[in-house]
């Protein structure tokens, strides 16, 4: 998108490479050293029971938790506690949320366009110009002056995904972004993802939808109890499991 | 029955008014301070730290639990001797007015009662609210200003328009420490004329025209907080005239 001067060195990197990761809440160890490298472009979906730390470890890499142990290095930035550094990383990595998190005092596109006007330095215009195409890009642009109390969930959570493109971010995260919403609004949110996943950006993506990882994803990853258990390419993810325990939870969650 | 010529009347009347003015500017500055220290500490007591728990617990049970009155004597004849105390080697003996006293004095008190508002009302916002601006790198100060405070302000402001309320009672306290506010103009024409029965009253007019005006203006503050909610906003008006 924004060619550096130093794109190549940048390209033979990873987007994200996560080593040793701990997290503990309190005497709970949610995090238990985990190791995961994602490369550029790729589409890596998560999955696992729940408070197996999958939804943790994503939030972990814009900081949103504080590591208590291990590195995480997003492209080539390393997270430290300083607050410039984290700034830096969160302005690579757009996320997306179950609960959408839009602000309710402010309409869908103004929700698009406060991230941009501050961090990006673009004028009302500019901003505004940019959170419009987002909006198109996510089919919601005839819905762009409503507030969000206006909007059906799908439309929320389109609206959370523009906004989160409006930063250009090279990477997404996804956490569980369609737990929240009903089933029949759970495919145009699917459906605005998979067409996301054409283009060149890093997507890490907390789900269960496995049919939307089958489509979409280049490797699946499995976590259960704070450690990654097995991944691979979705094909042989979800055709031959080679753990128990993914062959378990599969068997729950495809029925 | 009234012997009042009517120049004296006009005269009084006039005073009257600019007793009402002097009110209505001690109690613009005293809210505006209580909102802005209020919000402050609000803000600032939601840190877990021990040190800050324990100063809020001192501060509230102070102008919480001390009468108005108290807190306005102590700043008024209390605060001179000790800024005379800070600052009396640099020569000039600082008197507080009467108008300072009370701005300072109802201006603290209240900012307690906001501040315990704010708080509550950011404790209510959705976690998703902070870690969304968060996510999308917005600097904490702007999340503040424009994501949280516009929420926290409208789930605050029931709560804000009883102190307001409150808040404008209590301004004729300072008339104690010799501000020539509304009551006390109402007083000296009362004891003037020997007709207490009409500036009182005229008085009581002036405070309710006041809460009146705080009435309508905290309609029209309602509905400009309320935007996005689902309530519809066309009704909110007629809601609140009924």
């Amino acid at each position: 998108m924004n060619p550096l001067p130093h794109s190549l060195d940048l390209a033979a990197e990873p987007a994200i490479a996560i080593s040793g990761l701990v997290k503990l809440f309190g005497d709970h160890r949610a995090l238990g050293g985990v190791d995961l490298t994602v490369r550029r472009g790729e589409k890596v979906v998560i999955c696992g029971p729940s408070g197996s730390g999958k939804s943790t470890l994503i939030r972990c890499i814009n900081a949103l938790e504080r590591l208590d142990g291990g590195r995480i290095v997003v492209n080539g930035i390393e997270l430290t506690a300083d607050e410039g550094t984290v700034q830096d990383i969160r302005q690579e990595v757009g996320m997306v949320f179950q609960h959408f998190n839009l602000f309710p005092h402010l309409t869908a596109l103004e929700n698009c366009m406060l991230a941009p006007q501050l961090n990006r330095g673009l004028s009302r215009a500019q901003a505004a110009k940019l959170a419009m195409a987002h909006l198109e890009r996510v089919h919601l642009a005839d819905q762009a002056h409503k507030y969000p109390s206006r909007l059906s969930g799908g439309q929320q959570q389109r609206v959370a995904i523009a906004r989160a493109l409006c930063m250009e971010p090279r990477i997404l995260l996804f956490d569980e972004p369609t737990s929240a919403l009903d089933p029949e609004m759970v495919n145009e949110v699917l459906g605005v993802m998979e067409d996301l996943a054409t283009g060149g950006v890093t997507m890490l993506c907390v789900t269960h939808e496995m049919g939307f990882a089958r489509r979409v994803a280049d490797r699946c990853v499995f976590m259960d109890r704070g450690a990654i258990v097995e991944e691979g390419g979705s094909r042989e993810f979800f055709d031959a499991p080679a753990s128990e325990r993914l062959r378990g939870f599969l068997a729950q969650i495809l029925h | 029955m009234t012997n009042l010529s009517l120049a004296d009347l006009a005269g009084y009347l006039r005073q009257l008014g600019e007793g009402a003015l002097v009110t209505l500017e001690l109690f613009l500055a005293s809210f505006a301070l209580a909102f802005g220290l209020g919000v402050l500490i609000g803000v600032a007591t939601l840190a877990r730290g021990r040190l800050i728990r324990a100063a809020w617990r001192v501060y509230a049970s102070i102008f919480m639990g001390v009468p108005s009155l108290l807190v306005i004597f102590l700043i008024f004849y209390g605060g001179s001797a000790m800024l005379g105390a800070v600052l009396g080697e640099f020569g000039a003996r600082i008197d507080i007015s009467p108008f300072g006293a009370g701005v300072a004095a109802l201006g603290i008190v209240y900012s307690a009662y906001v501040a315990e508002l704010v708080r509550g009302a950011i404790e209510n916002l959705p976690k998703g609210q902070f870690e969304g601006a968060r996510a999308l790198a917005i600097p904490p100060l702007v999340m503040w200003g424009r994501v949280i405070l516009p929420q926290v302000m409208r789930l605050a402001l029931p709560g804000l328009v009883n102190v307001w309320s409150f808040m404008l009672k209590e301004t004729p306290l300072v008339s104690l420490a010799g501000l020539q506010d509304l009551v006390a103009s109402a007083k000296i024409a009362a004891g003037a004329t020997k007709e207490p029965f009409l500036f009182f009253v005229a008085t009581a007019l002036v405070f309710i025209a006041f809460s009146a005006a705080s009435l309508w203006l905290a309609t029209r503050l309602e509905i400009r907080l309320d935007r996005g909610q689902r309530r519809d906003p066309a009704r909110t008006p007629a809601r609140a005239e009924a």
